[in-house]
Formats: structure tokens, C-alpha cells, sequence
């Protein structure tokens, strides 16, 4: 493997030497079979990721039923859209209001809930996210570009359990007009993990 | 255990590093020990608590200094040992057999 | 189990893990309850982090029966136990620096609490 020079070159490459060790150990006894790795490869590289998330919230925001639904037993709504699955087998979703906000983090390792929203980005797993999202979340989320008022009340849910959460952030205004589809377009990633929220789309049509 | 992976309100961690639309993996060794992690728990000789216990026993210097993918892989190679699938000798030896085909 | 072959793959990421056990064990706790959350220091693997050990909070939630991870971890079995999430004023985690009105969420299982 070639062209990884970002990091020192004799260090990653030993790590690619002992990945590819154990591939080939485990290949060779029958432990892993490569078609299944590369499916799993394909699967949360190209099939499951943010989108989804998009798509629930845009769904809930229009649709009050499912929104209610949502609130009240997140795997069963999440289900109806065929969001289920590994670390996401108890789901929570937390509605942010003008005086809550909600964010997500998993101090102890990385736990993110992968159905609804993929792998996690770099910065959720950092030490810097995990170590201060629960001690500083708003000076965490001033790194984001994100200021709350002092009035507004800030959750931070630390996920010690198999249980995973997502943020059902607040419908900006501006976007009563806008269809489901619009508006998924529209929900970014670190808004449902709370430490975004969701523009309305400025005057010239493009979204945040 | 009290590791340094129980983070939670540490100081000095640095400021959050954002990467605009950062890709999923950013190299291939990731891609395929994400894939060798989750294959290989598929055999159920360790369950996830075991194998969360076995990134937190990465030595602290180490779990420290090394990124979240790298982790999968100090702690994949502890779990494949010591569940019996490999022998941490022949691991060593494929390495430095790759290493000489490298060179 | 069997190896995992490319068209197990689907169904594998989609049933997921079972963690949850459909086992009829009376809670210690319901929503509303002053707990604090013990002061273990295992050696072993656990799910409490120091930051809330000895700490006080608010049972929010009972999420039901699951598995206990520090006992699992150690391959001593599930010890299904119920689970809660348990809410905690940040200035009862980190003194009077937090905010006033902000609070830190954690789930914890039985054997993580006591009443406060």
C-alpha cells in the first residue's frame, strides 16, 4: 500500500503490515471469508450513513403522527422507515425546543447509533469530544459555532448502555413551504447529534 | 476499570479538529479492520463487553497516542489471542514475513 | 455461529445484537427516585465512569431488563438487570463552573445505585 505519508511513514505503515497480517491469517483459516468483508465495507461506506437521520427528521417535522410515534417508542417508528439494527437496538430520540437543548456523546468510548446515522465522524470519537462534552457542552459547542443563551437548558447524554439517541433538532424558520424531501436535504449530520442546528435555507436557495 | 478511556471531564484534550465532509474511512487498513472486527465477533467466543474491555486495556501511552481504527486493531489482535483463534507468535511472524515482501 | 459469508451480511447488521432479556425481574427503582450512584471501583469492565460515582440524580426512565456488562465482560454471565437513565445536575457533577439549569444523562443499571 502506497501514498499514506500523512502520519510518519514507519509507524502506519507497521499498522497496514498487522492489518494485513491478520487478513490474511484469518483468510487462510477459513475465519473470514473476504466477499463478507467487503460487503460490510460497502454496507457503511455507500448504504448507511446520515441520510438516514435526514429523512426521519424531516419526516417527523411533517408529520405529526409519526413525530408523536417517534417521541414515544423510537424503534418502532424508526422501524416503519427500515432504520434498525446493530447499535441501534434501543433507540432514543430527544427533542430539542427553543429552551432544550440535547446533545449526544459517549465518554467511554465511541458508542454512536450506527442505523440511523452511520459510522461516526472522527471528532465524536476524540478524546477532546468524549472528555469534554459532559464537563463543558457549551464551550463545546461555541467549537462548533453554536452559542446558546443562558436560559436555554443543555442535556448532555453520556451513552453508557446499549441504548443510542439521536437529537430531533428544531424545524427552522423559513421552512414551511419546503416538502419532506426538501427538508431532508436540508437536516445536517451534527444536528442530530446535537451539536448543530438546522438553517433554513438563505434567500438564494442554498442550504447550511 | 479507572483507564484514561473514562474521559469524561479530563482537561487538555485539545480543541475539537473538524474535517469538512470527511470521509468514512480515511484509509484502507481502516476499511478492512472495521470489516475483521465485526466478522470476526460473529463467532460469539467474545461478546462487545469483552472487546470494549480489551480497547480499555490498551496500555494508557498507547490508547492515548493512537487513533480510533488503531485501537480496533490492538484490541482485535488481544481478543483473537486470547480467545484461541491465533497465536500472537504467528501474527508476529506474518508481519514480518509482509515486512520483508515490503522491503 | 458460522463464518460470515456475504449474504449473511444483511441480516446480521440488521438484527443486531440482543441485549435486552425478556426476563421478569422487579425494578429497585421508578421514575422520579432520588439515587446515587454507587462508589465501585472495579478492575474489571464497567459502564459507570468515575466522573458520576458517589454522585446524586433523578431516575428519568426505566428502559426494562438487559444484560449487565460487568459481569459479561468478564464472562460470568448476563446478570439481566434493570436498566434506567438516570439524570444528573451538572453542578452536583462539577460544582457550582456548570451551568445552573444544565444536567448529564447516563443510563445505569441496578447495581450501579443505591436511594439516595
Amino acid at each position: 500500500m502506497s501514498g499514506h505519508t500523512h502520519d510518519g511513514g514507519t509507524e502506519l505503515s507497521d499498522i497496514e503490515l498487522r492489518v494485513r497480517a491478520l487478513e490474511s491469517l484469518l483468510t487462510e483459516k477459513g475465519l473470514v471469508e473476504p466477499d463478507a468483508l467487503n460487503e460490510l465495507i460497502d454496507t457503511y461506506e455507500k448504504k448507511i450513513g446520515p441520510r438516514n437521520g435526514s429523512k426521519v427528521v424531516a419526516r417527523a417535522w411533517t408529520d405529526p403522527g409519526f413525530k408523536k410515534r417517534l417521541l414515544e417508542d423510537a424503534n418502532a417508528a424508526l422501524a416503519e422507515m427500515g432504520y434498525e439494527g446493530r447499535q441501534g437496538e434501543t433507540m432514543v430520540v430527544l427533542e430539542n425546543t427553543p429552551k432544550i437543548h440535547n446533545m449526544v456523546v459517549c465518554t467511554l468510548c465511541s458508542c454512536y447509533p450506527w442505523p440511523v446515522l452511520g459510522l461516526p465522524p472522527v471528532w465524536y470519537k476524540s478524546f477532546p469530544y468524549r472528555s469534554r462534552a459532559v464537563i463543558d457542552p457549551r464551550g463545546v459547542l461555541k467549537e462548533f459555532g453554536l452559542e446558546l443563551d443562558e436560559d436555554v437548558e443543555v442535556r448532555v447524554w453520556d451513552s453508557t448502555s446499549e441504548v443510542r439517541f439521536i437529537v430531533l433538532p428544531e424545524r427552522p424558520a423559513g421552512t414551511e413551504g419546503m416538502s419532506e424531501d426538501e427538508l431532508a436535504e436540508i437536516v445536517n449530520r451534527n444536528s442530530l447529534i446535537g451539536t448543530a442546528k438546522v438553517q433554513a435555507p438563505s434567500a438564494k436557495g442554498e442550504s447550511a | 476499570m479507572n483507564g484514561v478511556h473514562d474521559m469524561g471531564g479530563m482537561h487538555g484534550m485539545g480543541p475539537i479538529v473538524l474535517e469538512e465532509d470527511e470521509p468514512v474511512f480515511h484509509a484502507e487498513w481502516e476499511r478492512r479492520i472495521f470489516a475483521l472486527m465485526r466478522a470476526m465477533s460473529v463467532w460469539e467466543r467474545w461478546n462487545i463487553d469483552m472487546s470494549r474491555h480489551a480497547r480499555e486495556r490498551i496500555p494508557p501511552a498507547r490508547y492515548l497516542g493512537s487513533s480510533y481504527y488503531e485501537r480496533f486493531l490492538y484490541s482485535l489482535e488481544t481478543l483473537l489471542v486470547e480467545k484461541g483463534f491465533l497465536t500472537q507468535e504467528e501474527i508476529e511472524e506474518r508481519v514480518a514475513e509482509l515486512a520483508r515482501e515490503e522491503a | 455461529m458460522p463464518l460470515l459469508t456475504k449474504d449473511m451480511v444483511p441480516n446480521i447488521l440488521r438484527l443486531g445484537g440482543s441485549f435486552q432479556v425478556d426476563e421478569d425481574i422487579p425494578p429497585r427503582f421508578a421514575p422520579g427516585d432520588r439515587v446515587r450512584a454507587r462508589d465501585i471501583n472495579p478492575t474489571g469492565h464497567t459502564r459507570l465512569p468515575r466522573y458520576a460515582r458517589g454522585r446524586q440524580g433523578v431516575i428519568e426512565r426505566d428502559y426494562g431488563v438487559f444484560i449487565f456488562p460487568d459481569t459479561n465482560a468478564r464472562g460470568e454471565g448476563k446478570k439481566p438487570q434493570h436498566l434506567y437513565n438516570v439524570r444528573f445536575m451538572s453542578r452536583d457533577l462539577w460544582g457550582p463552573g456548570a451551568g445552573a439549569r444544565d444536567s448529564v444523562y447516563l443510563d445505569m443499571w441496578d447495581d450501579y445505585l443505591d436511594n439516595a
